[in-house]
């Protein structure tokens, strides 16, 4: 077992609502994101990203849109939606709580 | 020739046995994404066919990648669940109340079955649409078979010819729509067929007893409990089809009670159905499991093309 694959796998729906609760974004400009700000750390499996997003839309977390580039071509953005809000918020305090309780066991010296 | 993209991109459609809305905007969203990933690579110098080959290969092979958008979309909510069901319930609660030989109500509920059916079919065959379908067939199936045990003469010939073409034109073509939906809801659709037929010859379709009227309810009245169970049996079984999420396991759930419930409708019955019944029960057996064996047919075609693919 992959360890960080698997913690990754475990977060991708909070990973994915906090980007597009940053910014209304799509497909491929989340790949390049979570890989610029993991500083390349966060590898994505490019495929698995929109099972992922679209089961965020199916449970009503984020809603896709088709719009217009000034280019002339379309992508799908997504938005976050207020039960996504709020299912964002729980998560990031249920996170920040578990990776505190880890960090105290892990490094004690650092609390 | 084709390039990389078209190819990623026709394979992942055929995989994806889902509404077409959902599968065309999927697929063009992945297009997006290729287009993206290509265009990146471009820029930095390699080959447009090269690009469109790595970005294809990142993106990961197209059938996991519909795999994963089917589970997303394969498992209805409770509401549609149910809603997928209620002809079975319709069916169950209609014998339950003693209500099938009340003709105003059968007409009711078969005037709601075809313009249900007839609604589902003009929005898009939505997956709640196929078990209604199934019953709207019944009629026509059944008046077919009931022509066959009518008296036999010149009237009858003429009959028997336009009408058993016909109807066996329109069976074909609904089962062929159908299955270019999916070929799981080709299943779902026939589901109440065989359970329908097994009742059919367990109460005499087909013996000489089977025009006295009076024969055939008494033997009927004995059978309801019966009847109302083996439907209520189908419904939950559609509604575990609708509920569970992996396509194996939503044809393990929906195949396994209906033979099962078919079989059990003619044992019950001592065997009674003759021969003749059985081998008609075998045949709407068959055809109820046909779709899901060409469903596994063409998953075994994609698996050893995969393989092949990924050996290269």
């Amino acid at each position: 077992m992959n360890y960080g694959r698997e913690l990754l796998k475990g977060n991708t729906d909070s990973l994915l609502l906090c980007l597009i609760n940053a910014r209304p974004t799509y497909g491929y400009q989340i790949v390049k994101e979570l890989e610029k700000r993991s500083d390349g750390y966060f590898q994505f499996k490019e495929g698995t990203l929109y099972p992922a997003l679209h089961r965020l839309e199916k449970d009503n977390l984020i809603k896709g849109k088709w719009q217009m580039l000034p280019n002339g071509q379309q992508r799908r953005y997504y938005y976050i939606t207020k039960k996504g809000q709020q299912a964002l918020a729980k998560r990031l305090a249920i996170w920040q709580d578990f990776s505190a309780a880890v960090r105290a066991i892990i490094q004690p010296e650092s609390i | 020739m084709k390039n990389s993209v078209s190819r990623y991109l026709n394979s992942f459609r055929a995989s994806l046995k889902i509404d077409s809305d959902i599968k065309d905007s999927v697929a063009q969203e992945l297009y997006t994404h290729l287009e993206d990933r290509s265009q990146e690579l471009k820029e930095k110098g390699v080959s447009k066919e090269e690009a469109d080959k790595i970005a294809t290969q990142v993106l990961g092979p197209p059938e996991l990648v519909a795999q994963q958008v089917y589970e997303t979309y394969a498992q209805g909510n409770w509401q549609e669940a149910l809603f997928t069901a209620l002809p079975h319930f319709l069916v169950a609660l209609l014998f339950a109340s003693y209500y099938w030989q009340n003709v105003f109500c059968v007409s009711i509920i078969l005037m709601a079955t075809v313009g249900i059916a007839i609604y589902g079919w003009h929005k898009g065959k939505p997956r709640w649409l196929f078990p209604w379908l199934g019953y709207y067939l019944l009629p026509v199936i059944v008046t077919g078979i009931l022509l066959i045990y009518l008296p036999q003469g010149w009237g009858w010939a003429v009959a028997a010819l336009i009408y058993i073409p016909l109807a066996l034109a329109v069976i074909i073509y609904i089962v062929m729509q159908t299955a270019r939906r999916d070929w799981l809801y080709a299943s779902l659709m026939l589901a109440p067929i065989p359970v329908i037929f097994s009742w059919l010859l367990s109460l005499g379709v087909g013996n000489e007893f089977f025009l006295l009227e009076n024969v055939w309810i008494a033997e009927l009245q004995t059978k309801i409990p019966w009847i109302v169970i083996s439907f209520l049996a189908l419904a939950a079984a559609t509604i575990s089809f609708i509920r569970i999420k992996r396509r194996r396991y939503k044809i393990i759930g929906l195949l396994i009670p209906t033979i099962a419930i078919s079989i059990s409708v003619a044992l019950v019955n001592r065997g009674g159905i003759g021969p003749w019944g059985w081998l008609l029960l075998l045949s709407c057996l068959v055809a109820f499991v046909t779709p899901n064996w060409i469903q596994s047919k063409g998953y075994k075609y994609l698996e050893i093309k995969f393989a092949s693919d990924s050996t290269r």
